[in-house]
């Protein structure tokens, strides 16, 4: 699903944010990406996006060298793709419901299919009574459980998170790994990057870890 | 991995009734979003009135003054035409030529191809106009013999000044003619007055397009650096650029529009504000004159352009800004 041949991240033409990574994860995979912050976690997973391109080697997502999708084509590879955000990137001036059906209207579904995709996304994550309140009035937990409605909404077959557990307390954070561990089940392939260890042994995933941007560790989970 | 991602579950090959459901589909969410952003663009705007509504005010101003000027010219243009409708030529026969001789030369004349019309005035018959005009009746019955020449009266068919020039030349030359008359300088001038108006209404029109754009643009990109945190998420998460752009296109579209109300509305208060004094001001010249108004299809056109230019300034301040707008 997705391969990483050499590659290495330049910022500023001095600092190696990454440098010589090779892995491959597999279809439906779920894997940890760990390391002290700064190791590098965020620019991997924002290579994975395409939001920025490998100052050298190769990126492969399920079989396609990103860096050569034209930048029009850009919009379909990330529709492809669910993303996880610590900070979860709601919109406040909208409600819940609008929050996760927004994949959907930018995918143009009609309002019928996006009503029961997002009702289904919003239960599978515990929210289906709050879909009309604002994200404003719901603690972090849920906040991050909708970000997760709205990753998912769209059934993407590549689910990527950046610290999701950030700023929850250890029953939250086991609460959301296991939804992610719920999707995994169901074929979906997952990338999450945290540097909860403990939380992470537990799981007992493969795991990659990090430091100054290269890989030190590759660890196959039980 | 594919756009419809759900129907690839159908194992028969996607054939070509199924892609013009897709197509279907996908033209269906194209008129349902730009329906939805119209609307939504709208309901912004309501929920902003003033600021919206100084938008609009700007954009009128800006309006109204070239069409104004416009509309002045056009009325002068329908003067001019009436002046040139108006514009002969009159030829003065020698005073040796009598009543049947003229009424030849007259049909000579009548007969080129480049005199749309004639009129004779005998000697006897100007003299008649000439006493009447004058009040000189008993002066002028004094004279034996009558002074006044035969005149013809030429209505060219193309009122162009080099051509009358070059038709009272031609004409002096026929035999029977003494002089050709042509009073040219002040429909010249009238024209060339004309002509600098159109030019300045012109210069005007495009410098005050271009306001309409600044104004339209600057107020997008407020709304586009409000909004900021929306376009990097919906970029996040798929969106293209024209999806990204439409919102704000509209909202451009409909602060033209705005603006081109207020502009006609602040065109048709003007013109009756001014109808009374310049209808009794042209009475007082003997004229019969009112103020031209812009019409259905002026009124059009006039919403159409402002509209148009509301959009085009979306246009350039969303693209521009977009450029700037990474996601994080």
């Amino acid at each position: 699903m997705i391969e990483f041949d050499n590659v290495g991240k330049r910022y500023g033409g001095r600092f190696d944010a990454l440098a010589h990574l090779s892995f491959r994860i597999e279809r439906g995979e779920m894997v940890f990406l760990t390391g002290h912050s700064g190791a590098g976690k965020s620019s991997l997973l924002r290579l994975v996006m395409r939001l920025e391109r490998p100052s050298r080697g190769r990126v492969l997502v399920a079989g396609h060298d990103i860096d050569r999708l034209h930048h029009s084509q850009l919009p379909f590879y990330r529709r492809q793709i669910g993303v996880v955000f610590q900070d979860h990137q709601l919109l406040f001036d909208r409600s819940i419901y609008h929050n996760v059906a927004l994949p959907l209207e930018i995918r143009g579904l009609s309002p019928r299919d996006t009503a029961r995709r997002v009702r289904a996304a919003l239960d599978k994550v515990g929210l289906l009574h709050r879909e009309k309140a604002l994200p404003i009035e719901l603690s972090g937990g849920e906040q991050q459980r909708v970000g997760i409605a709205r990753a998912v909404v769209n059934k993407p077959s590549l689910l990527l998170a950046d610290e999701p557990t950030g700023n929850l307390d250890p029953q939250l954070s086991a609460d959301i790994m296991a939804l992610f561990e719920d999707f995994h089940h169901i074929g979906t392939t997952v990338m999450i990057a945290s540097h909860d260890l403990a939380l992470i042994a537990r799981l007992r995933h493969r795991t990659l870890r990090l430091r100054d941007g290269r890989l030190v560790a590759d660890e196959e989970g039980a | 991995m594919s756009k419809a991602g759900e129907r690839q579950q159908v194992t028969r090959p996607r054939g070509a009734r199924q892609q013009s459901v897709e197509t279907q589909a996908q033209w269906q969410a194209w008129s349902r979003h730009h329906r939805a952003m119209c609307s939504d663009s709208l309901r912004r705007l309501v929920k902003q009135p003033v600021g919206s509504l100084l938008t609009m005010l700007a954009i009128a101003i800006a309006l109204v003054l070239p069409s104004a000027l416009w509309l002045t010219l056009d009325s002068a243009r329908l003067v001019s035409a009436e002046l040139d409708a108006s514009a002969t030529l009159t030829a003065y026969l020698e005073s040796r030529v009598d009543e049947g001789e003229a009424g030849r030369i007259q049909q000579a004349l009548e007969a080129q191809p480049d005199i749309a019309a004639t009129r004779l005035i005998t000697a006897s018959e100007g003299m008649e106009e000439f006493q009447q005009a004058l009040g000189l009746e008993d002066a002028l019955a004094r004279l034996d013999t009558n002074p006044l020449p035969a005149t013809v009266v030429i209505t060219p068919t193309d009122p162009l000044p080099e051509k009358m020039r070059a038709l009272a030349e031609r004409l002096g030359e026929m035999s029977g003619v003494e002089e050709v008359r042509l009073d040219l300088a002040w429909v010249e001038r009238l024209r060339q007055l004309t002509e600098v108006g159109r030019r300045v209404t012109f210069a005007l029109a495009v410098l005050f397009g271009l306001g309409v754009l600044l104004v339209v643009g600057n107020t997008i990109r407020l709304a586009v650096e409000n909004r900021r945190k929306e376009i990097e998420v919906v970029t996040l998460i798929g969106a293209t650029h024209a999806f990204v752009r439409r919102p704000f296109l509209y909202s451009g579209a409909w602060y033209g529009m705005g603006g081109g109300l207020i502009a006609l509305l602040l065109l048709t208060l003007g013109s009756d504000w001014l109808a009374t004094p310049v209808a009794a001001l042209a009475e007082s010249y003997g004229a019969h004159y009112t103020l031209p108004n812009l019409g259905l299809v002026g009124s059009t056109t006039l919403l159409s352009c402002s509209t148009i230019l509301g959009w085009l300034g979306a246009w350039i301040a969303v693209s521009r800004h977009l450029a700037g707008i990474k996601p994080r």
